[in-house]
């Protein structure tokens, strides 16, 4: 690591970024507000005149010994609601999340490649010649051009002044007319993505960062502008400043913050396309050990073992990344769920691990979940005693997952989505078609999670084993589950060590596969307001928390108060099988029905690390899941005495990193749930 | 045949090439200090005891059919604790159905590693499980203090062996694992000239094992061996004790574990071997 980018990494991790931040006066954030409001009653052009404001009101100077600028000073910044405007605007509508465009890929080649004027020509053009287009959008569209570029225009005087004049120079022309270097490549990047930041959408993911950006790398290699070296100095340069402001791009927990990164992969053709850059991403996350950008990276069964090992260097390094997807399954996955071919072999992560298209997808991966533990629940404790046969009881649970399902997507219309002038200015299409993002784009699609998979099926292992093929009668097990087993410790032992569970039996398996078929059967055929389909995922996010909450003692014998796994993975009480059993039943075939993402999470202990042998066994691990067909794997190397240290003594373990559902953070500024969680699930395996 | 088995570990990285699972039998000739695997000592099935996290609730005491008698392993207190802190270490179980939980991951399985306990204590339920193994790379872990014809039968249908050589020195071998080396040095001999590709391991017990004398004389030992791929030093696990307390009983290593260990791979590479710390 060069002195350089030592001092950088020494600026984040001190916190002196922190430093150089400020607050409006409130009679300063009066003003302004005054001031957005003041762009009439369009949505369009108050969040226009916002980004505007924002940036005008931000500070740019750059630091004697960096490269790549663009560092947050504003903390916080007046919103485009009057009070109770919001509210008003909101009300009789579905609100997700926070209300805001978030969680999409922008078109990152395109924009790097020709700059913000071709765009700003666009909107004027389609002002001009479209009267069916929305005419406030396009001015609030021009605007933030305008805006943005007038920003640039600073941070190049600040290059300028730190001696860089050069560097402010390709960054003027960049933003206009498109980058002529990786460099400027780089710095249009970071202060585009750094606007859509301040433009108040969320989770902006990185996309195929090593596709879009090796024309420029090559260019430079070739016209030797830049050697291997300095590309790959400047490469961790710009990946350490996606940790500059990140402590304020919070979602759910610190961490969670959706600058996700995709490697490797196809072209649209269906070629390899990892190349060159694919390995300078990994070798830079790996020099940098920092949370972002999370890393994830593509795979197939034709991928070498080498590109694994690089993986699973990142992955000894404990930061939970990189996370595989694999095209084998997501790219037919995509194509059944009505992706263009082309478009599913360019996909990418949103902020865990949705599946999106970057530039033409407002696709909202994470609108609703499935409780399939929760259904699965339901149905024994509704309908065991009246079932004959265990098929009777896996007809109700498919009922109950459709009867679910309508209750999950009812409430999802008229969406709410605010306009996000600036974000649609980076897609592909919004200009010509004279449409905001948040009114839709190419695919509409709507995911939904499906949380507490492995212990729906475990569940029902437990019923079909002990009570239709055993002797354990309904009544026992449902009078079990209302006090918690407080009065038949038997029959807890029994449900909990001697029921088969999925991840180590084989009964398990075609169970897995009938409810993942439930689950997508429930929403196959249905549509959303905006013309999309809906796409079951094997993900969880927070609902494995949030569900465990609503549940009591489950028929697999877990108790009130016990979480569920996160995402794709085995129950936490699954005790005598390993890795190799977890990663065969869990490649599921069915998975392709269930496409919308969310991984399977293994966990290795960190002495599987020591020396050489154990990263290739890893890597072939890794290789051997992705072989079987499995869609998505994010492994974690934990040291279960170390997390349970770092509870105890939080000021000891400041820079301890773990993964936590679709993304990292560290550990110690978890809430306690989420830590316990994560310490529940390294005592499995081994 | 039966065997006695009393772990299964998948994704057994430092047992032997790619992607292996350990099978672990239970019953060990030695009695080494140092033994971090307790509950593999005693080859008949044991009751284990998660001391730490017991109430003394008394659950398990009134699920005792033979109360103040030694346990028998019957296993009826086991569904009697809420905790979940009791268990069997010990299973028998049929070749074959030990053969079919290893297939079943064949398509992600490389090889099996037998250890233990000895696992060549075993040796017709060794023989008969391998020989279902459908090719798979097989190899032994092993003390090497089992009988030469036990020895020499199983490792001839073994794809490698791992070797273990404590102490050169006999005397010194009885005071710390029970057993003279006499056994020991007679199958390394016959393994060195007739058996498979093999590994030595070391494990080093400071102040024990590792002075300079006893790795010149264990690599004095070992050379000569055309089939010797690399000596193995696996220094000293401080966490050697931790699973006593399940079986009652307390970890007393009669030497300074806090001494550093002279993990010197000096005396092997002079006498032309291979050999590494792991």
């Amino acid at each position: 690591m060069t002195e350089n980018l030592k001092r950088l990494l020494d600026f984040v991790q001190s916190g002196q970024n922190k430093g150089q931040r400020r607050e409006l006066s409130p009679e300063r954030f009066a003003q302004l507000q005054e001031a957005i409001v003041q762009a009439g009653p369009s949505l369009s052009l108050r969040a226009a005149r916002r980004l505007s404001l924002f940036l005008a009101e931000e500070t740019t100077q750059a630091l004697p010994f960096e490269r790549i600028v663009g560092r947050r000073s504003l903390t916080v910044f007046p919103d485009i609601y009057l009070p109770g405007e919001r509210e008003a605007l909101q009300s009789g509508h579905y609100v997700h999340e926070q209300g805001r465009v978030c969680n999409i890929s922008s078109d990152w080649g395109a924009v790097l490649r020709e700059g913000l004027w071709p765009r700003r020509e666009r909107a004027l053009q389609t002002l001009r010649e479209n009267g069916q287009a929305d005419a406030d959008f396009l001015r609030a569209a021009v605007e933030t051009i305008d805006a943005v570029t007038a920003f640039c225009d600073r941070w190049a005087d600040a290059l300028h002044q730190s001696g860089q004049a050069e560097a402010g120079k390709g960054l003027r022309l960049a933003v206009r007319c498109g980058a002529q270097s990786f460099r400027d490549a780089l710095q249009l990047f970071r202060l585009l993505h750094f606007c859509l930041w301040a433009s108040n959408v969320y989770h902006n993911t990185v996309g195929r960062f090593d596709q879009y950006m090796l024309p420029f790398l090559q260019a430079d290699l070739a016209c030797g502008l830049l050697d291997e070296d300095a590309a790959q100095d400047l490469l961790e340069e710009f990946f350490l400043s996606f940790n500059r402001d990140s402590d304020l791009y919070q979602g759910m927990q610190q961490g969670d913050n959706g600058q996700s990164l995709m490697l490797g992969g196809c072209d649209a053709d269906g070629a390899c396309a990892v190349n060159q850059l694919t390995a300078m991403c990994l070798k830079a996350s790996l020099h940098l050990g920092q949370i972002d950008p999370k890393i994830n990276l593509r795979v197939d069964k034709n991928t070498p073992l080498s590109l694994y090992e690089l993986g699973a260097q990142l992955t000894r390094q404990g930061l939970g990344f990189p996370q595989y997807a694999n095209d084998d399954v997501v790219i037919p996955g995509l194509v059944r769920l009505g992706y263009a071919l082309e478009d599913a072999r360019n996909f990418t992560v949103a902020a865990c691990w949705e599946f999106i298209i970057p530039g033409v997808a407002m696709d909202i991966p994470n609108i609703a979940a499935m409780p399939l533990a929760g259904v699965v629940d339901g149905c024994i404790r509704r309908c065991l005693a009246g079932c004959q046969r265990f098929e009777d009881l896996l007809q109700d649970v498919r009922e109950a997952i459709f009867q679910k399902a309508d209750e999950l997507l009812a409430p999802l219309s008229p969406l709410f989505l605010e306009p996000a002038p600036f974000q649609s200015v980076l897609m592909d299409g919004c200009l010509e078609r004279g449409q905001d993002i948040s009114k839709g784009a190419k695919y509409n699609n709507y995911g939904v999670h499906g949380t507490g998979f492995s212990q729906a099926v475990d569940q029902l292992l437990a019923v079909k084993a002990l009570v239709f093929e055993g002797d354990l009668t309904p009544e026992r097990l449902l009078r079990g589950m209302e006090t918690a087993f407080a009065d038949d410790a038997e029959l807890l032992y029994t449900l909990r060590n001697k029921a088969p569970k999925l991840g180590r039996d084989e009964e398990a398996l075609p169970l897995a596969d009938e409810l993942l078929g439930y689950f997508a059967d429930s929403l196959r055929g249905r549509t959303n307001e905006r013309g999309g389909c809906f796409r079951p995922g094997t993900g969880s996010a927070m609902y494995y928390l949030w569900h465990a909450d609503e549940l009591g003692a489950l028929a697999d014998g877990r108790l009130p108060g016990e979480p569920l796994a996160a995402n794709f993975s085995p129950s936490l009480a699954l005790k005598d099988a390993g890795p190799l059993s977890v990663l065969r039943a869990f490649a599921r075939p069915k998975v392709l029905d269930t496409i919308n993402g969310g991984p399977l999470t293994l966990e290795l202990h960190d002495t599987v690390f020591r020396g050489e042998e154990g990263l290739t066994k890893v890597a072939m691990l890794v290789k051997g899941f992705i072989d079987l067909g499995g869609h998505q794997l994010q492994l974690n190397t934990v040291n279960h005495e170390t997390l349970l240290d770092a509870q105890a003594h939080p000021e000891r373990h400041e820079n301890l990193i773990v993964r936590v559902w679709g993304w990292s953070g560290r550990f110690v500024l978890l809430d306690k749930a989420y830590q316990d969680q994560i310490i529940a699930r390294t005592a499995y395996g081994l | 045949m039966k065997g006695l088995v009393f772990h299964v570990e998948e994704f057994a990285v430092f047992d032997g090439p790619g992607l292996r699972t350990a099978v672990f039998l239970k019953g060990c000739p030695l009695r080494c200090n140092w033994c971090h695997n307790p509950e593999g000592l005693e080859m008949r099935v044991q009751r284990l005891k998660n001391a730490e996290r017991c109430t003394h609730c008394g659950a398990c005491v009134r699920a005792c059919p033979n109360p103040g008698q030694p346990c028998t392993a019957c296993g009826r207190c086991l569904p009697a604790c809420r905790q979940g802190l009791l268990s069997l270490s010990g299973e028998w179980m049929e070749a074959s159905e030990l053969a079919g939980r290893l297939l079943r991951n064949r398509a992600l399985l490389q090889g099996v590693s037998f250890t233990g306990g000895e696992a060549l204590l075993q040796p017709d339920f060794m023989l008969e499980t391998i020989s279902l193994l459908d090719g798979l790379h097989c190899l032994v872990e092993t003390c090497g203090h089992v009988p030469s014809r036990d020895f020499r039968r199983v490792c001839a249908a073994l794809d490698m062996v791992y070797f273990d050589v404590k102490l050169a020195d006999s005397q010194q071998h009885r005071r710390y694992t029970g057993q003279g080396n006499e056994l020991i040095l007679e199958n390394l001999a016959w393994l060195k000239r007739e058996g498979p590709p093999f590994v030595a391991r070391v494990p080093l017990i400071p102040g024990v094992n590792d002075g300079a004398d006893n790795l010149e004389a264990t690599a004095a030992l070992l050379e000569g061996a055309p089939r010797l791929l690399r000596v193995e030093l696996l220094p000293y696990n401080k966490n050697a004790g931790a699973k006593y307390s399940l079986l009652s009983l307390a970890y007393r290593p009669s030497f300074d574990e806090s001494r550093p260990i002279n993990a010197d791979v000096a005396p092997f590479t002079r006498h032309g071997l291979e050999a590494r710390v792991l």
